[in-house]
């Protein structure tokens, strides 16, 4: 076997598609293909509904099985995370990739103490004995910033507030050494300043130890503090991708201009916002043309015939858009 | 509009006179054991008639238990409001006439509609409770369905269940006009909206003021949203109020150490100019036994030997539109930065 020449992604999603069954199908993801370079952040942006959460549950086999069809290829550092049997899934979770929520409570478990569950993790992954993994567990709550630490890993997770319980799930899924991070609105339901030190303190570890991590969100705000890349979804598709600076300087889609105009970005006092009309569509049917267009002021008839082309605009620079066709065009 | 009263008919006091003041404020929750939740804490404000006021602050500052004491839906330990000039409560202001003057919109919309009753009832049922004909209320109900966007015809007889939440959200601001308010209490009102739906209902909220002439107390955690909306913002920690004063001037110079913190955290929309350092460290604390002296002292990166001690009163700083609750902005108080006794002379 030849080593492959070029860097291999730690992430590529390719075509992703996510179907619920029910008394009626909910096509939840339409064709998603992103990659991600190791080491890298990257945003993904979208409103309830969008998909978004449901891409990133994906990359670790969260979606209840027997009602959900998944189609398209996922791999992660190498493995087809779609194909890999109970064992390895169990071996892959945690130690390859790994999850924050919005709500630590509910991500922690109400009768354990913060080191054993932490401890736990590590002693699942790594041959190590009990009292190691409560010393690197120790570690861990020192590294997420947690003070007293010594006292702290004795706690429950109610004995502790919101932020340090969200400190303590990040130490908790850094606790095999992920490559992967994933992050389902992280800060949500976090206060503001506290919100800043926990962005603040994720963009450190990243740093640190080198982690690819996928943060998802509504909040442009908290996508541009953290974000390389971002990703913007709507109905199950991405609509438009780019470095920060790309996006937020000369957005190309539709959406994404309402989005940052909702975001009051350049808005002046005492003007109407610029609002999107109408509400995002039901996704009982997949998408046969542009989701967007039922909302869009530049809609088109072409736009309702068929599906939008994804245009490149550069590297990495996607726009799913027939304006962006047109504006490429030779005059 | 002969079913919308005008402003002028009903004001008592005078273009000059606030619509709602609140005089020292005070709402305390016992916990049992000699604990005591601090909620509101003496709390002086007022909302001047036809502005919309702004309040912001963390879990625990006591924001929406003011609302719940403006809106008497709680009643206060110690303190009284006064709209347009006449005691709450009192001889001539009955609790009952002035709540048809006030009204409340909620963050969760569906909690806050009856789900057993159409919307259509649901917004005619407050006007029916203070006297109209049901036919008359059902009549302003769907009036009021078409102001706020949503087609009558379509709407009016769905229950709550069948709408989106910023459907239900328009409805229950609807069913807050019905009865004719001056003041509107929006409580987090937007937030749990999806944002390209949330900037519908701001300008919605924006056209309704100037229809009907309201007056609003915008509460959020959302600094943008504030910024945006509001004429007047008062920011609140720990049950108490540490500064107030027009928009533009407190978000482009705070004066209070909390308020420099608070919009220090909001996320710089700048990728070239990102957030590097965090303003304070660890969680808001909570309200059961406050610190003694100024509540903020104990994250403040400016507090000294008095700060602790004396609690700082709300007064007027600079040129006079702004109240600061700090020792440094008052003369004399024994902070060094403060200004010196004969400067301020």
């Amino acid at each position: 076997m030849t080593a492959p020449l070029v860097a291999q992604p730690l992430v590529a999603i390719e075509n992703l598609t996510v179907r619920f069954r029910g008394a009626q199908n909910v096509h939840a993801v339409n064709g998603v293909s992103l990659t991600l370079e190791p080491g890298k952040v990257l945003g993904i942006l979208g409103e309830s509904g969008s998909g978004k959460s449901v891409t990133l549950k994906t990359l670790l086999r969260l979606l209840p099985e027997s009602r959900t069809d998944i189609g398209g290829t996922v791999q992660v550092d190498g493995r087809d995370v779609l194909a890999l049997n109970p064992q390895d899934l169990s071996d892959y979770r945690g130690a390859v990739t790994s999850m924050i929520f919005q709500d630590p409570m509910l991500a922690l478990d109400p009768v354990y103490t913060i080191g054993e569950q932490i401890a736990e993790a590590i002693v699942r992954h790594e041959k190590i004995g009990r009292k190691a993994a409560m010393a690197r567990a120790l570690e861990l709550l020192e590294l997420v910033r947690i003070p007293s630490p010594e006292r702290r890993l004795k706690a429950y997770p109610h004995e502790m507030s919101g932020g340090m319980r969200q400190r303590a799930m990040i130490a908790l899924a850094l606790a095999a050494r992920p490559k992967l991070l994933l992050a389902d609105e992280p800060t949500t339901a976090l206060d503001a300043t506290v919100q800043i030190q926990i962005l603040l303190l994720l963009r450190q570890l990243q740093r640190d130890l080198g982690m690819g991590v996928i943060f998802v969100t509504h909040d442009i705000g908290v996508a541009v503090e953290i974000s390389d890349r971002l990703a913007v979804m709507y109905a199950g598709q991405i609509v438009e991708t780019g470095t920060v600076r790309e996006l937020l300087r000369d957005p190309q889609h539709p959406y994404t201009k309402g989005l940052l105009a909702a975001n009051l970005h350049g808005a002046r006092k005492g003007e109407r916002l610029e609002a999107i009309p109408g509400a995002p569509p039901a996704l009982n049917e997949p998408p046969a043309s542009c989701s967007f267009a039922p909302r869009c002021k530049h809609a088109q008839e072409r736009c309702r015939a068929a599906l939008p082309p994804v245009v490149t605009l550069g590297e990495g620079r996607l726009v799913r858009c027939v304006l962006a066709e047109d504006a490429l065009a030779p005059a | 509009m002969a079913e919308t009263p005008t402003l002028d008919e009903r004001d008592r006091g005078g273009a000059g006179t606030p619509l709602l003041e609140a005089r020292t404020l005070t709402k305390h929750f016992p916990l049992g054991g000699g604990a005591v939740v601090r909620a509101v804490d003496g709390v002086d404000f007022a909302v001047l008639k036809g502005e919309t006021l702004g309040v912001v602050g963390e879990s625990g500052c006591g924001k929406s238990t003011t609302a719940r004491v403006v809106m008497q839906l709680i009643a206060q330990d110690k303190g009284e409001m006064l709209f347009d000039g006449e005691i709450v409560g009192g001889l001539s202001l009955s609790l009952k006439e002035y709540r048809r003057q006030a009204q409340m919109v909620f963050q969760d919309s569906y909690a806050s509609l009856n789900p057993r009753l159409t919307i259509e009832d649901s917004i005619a049922f407050g006007p029916t409770v203070h006297g109209v004909s049901k036919q008359a209320a059902i009549l302003r109900a769907r009036d009021l369905l078409l102001r706020v966007g949503l087609d009558p015809a379509r709407f009016a007889a769905r229950y709550p269940h069948e709408l989106s939440g910023g459907q239900r959200q328009r409805v229950n601001i609807a069913r807050a006009l019905a009865l004719g308010p001056r003041l509107v209490i929006l409580d987090e009102a937007v937030s749990a909206l999806d944002k390209s739906v949330e900037a519908q209902v701001l300008n919605l909220l924006m056209d309704l003021r100037q229809e009907f002439g309201l007056t609003y107390i915008f509460i959020s955690h959302d600094l943008n949203v504030v910024r945006f909306i509001s004429d007047r913002v008062m920011v609140m920690y720990l049950g108490e109020v540490v500064e107030i004063g027009p928009v533009d001037e407190l978000y482009d110079d705070p004066r209070h150490p909390y308020t420099r913190a608070l919009l220090s955290a909001m996320p710089s929309m700048d990728p070239d100019n990102r957030t590097m350092e965090a303003p304070l460290a660890g969680d808001p604390p909570n309200p059961i036994n406050p610190p003694e002296g100024c509540r903020f002292h104990p994250r403040c990166p400016q507090a000294q030997t008095v700060c602790a001690k004396v609690k700082p009163v709300l007064a007027t700083a600079g040129e006079g539109a702004r109240q600061v609750a700090c020792h440094m902005e008052v003369a004399g108080s024994g902070h060094s930065r403060a200004p010196k006794l004969e400067e301020a002379a």
